[in-house]
């Protein structure tokens, strides 16, 4: 979804940000930071959540914080609903998830991918 | 939209105070991109920020639906699964799971609020803390056909994912509260009444590791359940109870994006582009060692 999402404007991305964290990069605005703040929220680190808070409030304003803070918890319940069902991984995003976009993320390393 | 901190206001389906403001909608179009529906005005000032109206009434939803009597689950039941997943968040025997190479070889007891079944503990406590590393074998120790000790039984299939819909649920919204540094919300009433019990017919053991219903396979009685027949396993795998996936999907969507939407990368109907919201989406994950 990630490489869609950017792909689509003739732009590419570093998909190791996705488990690596991301850099700086032209095609997506803020990603690193974008990518710090949805950390913090999954250590539920309330420091860190707030002072990442307040940078991207300067940033994007807080409509757009009120978005992200939205995106960061429904995947909270997606990966819960995922992961305790047992879903067939393969078929992620209607396969747009491939095997070489899986290797390129790093996802291949998870721990239901190589145990399988 | 920053309308001054006003930290007396927090979300919940009791003390929700929507002061409407004359807020543009929330729809942002990326270059070249087409728009899509606006979400509504947002509410007024919570902790300093202006909420979308849709957020805020999917809350309040999703609040009074986790206090009804679900499908296999009672009212009660259902708050008390909600108040041990935030009980989860305390707890060390989570901390050492979570920090083990190997998951299942942890030594200890989950510290729980002590009223609900261990089996139904165990659930709760571990997609909350490690999600990324359950197994099929792990989910058949908390089923009734197998269960995990001599002092009590399994969940049915049927509670286990009626319970994982309300962990989703509740996770869902305490992080967006965290998220934007607002106080969690207070747990609902449970409400009196009995589980309507409805197994769906067309309901099988096959692509996962619990029964779900193919979109092939549904009936009249499941009520309504997938956006479109091709709907991914995300959307089917609370499938075996239908109700949780209407009140799963209805939080969700607002949270994400509509069904109709997640497709169309060349359009945006939140206040940050598809790309930073994928950005986010795909960075959760991988933190929760989700291979989906």
């Amino acid at each position: 979804m990630l490489r869609e999402s950017v792909q689509i404007r003739g732009e590419s991305v570093d998909l190791s940000g996705v488990t690596a964290g991301f850099k700086e990069q032209q095609a997506i605005a803020h990603a690193p930071l974008l990518a710090q703040f949805a950390q913090a929220v999954v250590l539920r680190d309330t420091q860190q959540v707030a002072d990442l808070r307040g940078q991207l409030l300067d940033l994007l304003g807080p409509a757009a914080m009120v978005d992200i803070a939205a995106v960061v918890a429904a995947f909270h319940g997606f990966t819960r609903v995922a992961d305790a069902i047992g879903i067939p991984y393969q078929t992620a995003a209607k396969g747009l998830d491939a095997p070489d976009v899986r290797q390129a993320a790093g996802i291949n390393e998870f721990f239901r991918i190589k145990g399988a | 939209m920053l309308l001054g901190q006003v930290d007396s206001f927090i979300i919940s389906s009791t003390v929700i105070v929507a002061h409407a403001v004359n807020e543009e909608e929330t729809m942002t179009s990326e270059a070249g991109s087409t728009s899509g529906p606006a979400a509504g005005p947002a509410t007024g000032p919570i902790n300093g920020f202006a909420i979308r109206r849709d957020l805020v009434e999917a809350h309040e939803n999703a609040w009074a639906r986790i206090a009804a009597p679900g499908t296999w689950l009672s009212g009660a039941v259902r708050v008390e699964v909600a108040a041990e997943v935030r009980q989860a968040t305390d707890c060390r025997h989570c901390v050492a799971i979570k920090s083990a190479l190997s998951p299942y070889g942890v030594l200890g007891e989950h510290e729980t609020r002590g009223i609900l079944t261990r089996a139904h503990v165990e659930l709760i406590h571990r997609v909350f803390c490690d999600p990324g590393r359950l197994t099929e074998r792990w989910t058949q120790t908390v089923l009734a056909r197998q269960p995990h000790d001599g002092s009590h039984g399994g969940l049915t299939e049927g509670e286990y994912v009626e319970t994982v819909g309300i962990i989703a649920m509740v996770m869902m919204m305490d992080a967006f509260s965290l998220g934007l540094g607002l106080p969690i919300a207070p747990l609902p009433a449970a409400q009196a009444g009995e589980p309507s019990r409805y197994w769906p017919p067309g309901a099988k053991k096959q692509a996962a590791w619990l029964p779900l219903v193919e979109p092939q396979d549904t009936v009249e009685s499941d009520g309504p359940l997938y956006p479109n027949p091709k709907a991914g396993y995300i959307y089917r795998a609370l499938s075996l109870v239908p109700q949780t996936v209407r009140d799963y999907w209805s939080l969700a969507n607002v949270h994400y994006l509509p069904g109709e939407f997640v497709y169309r990368f060349d359009t945006t109907i939140r206040a940050i582009s598809r790309a930073q919201t994928e950005v986010l989406a795909a960075r959760v994950s991988a933190l929760h060692l989700c291979s989906y």
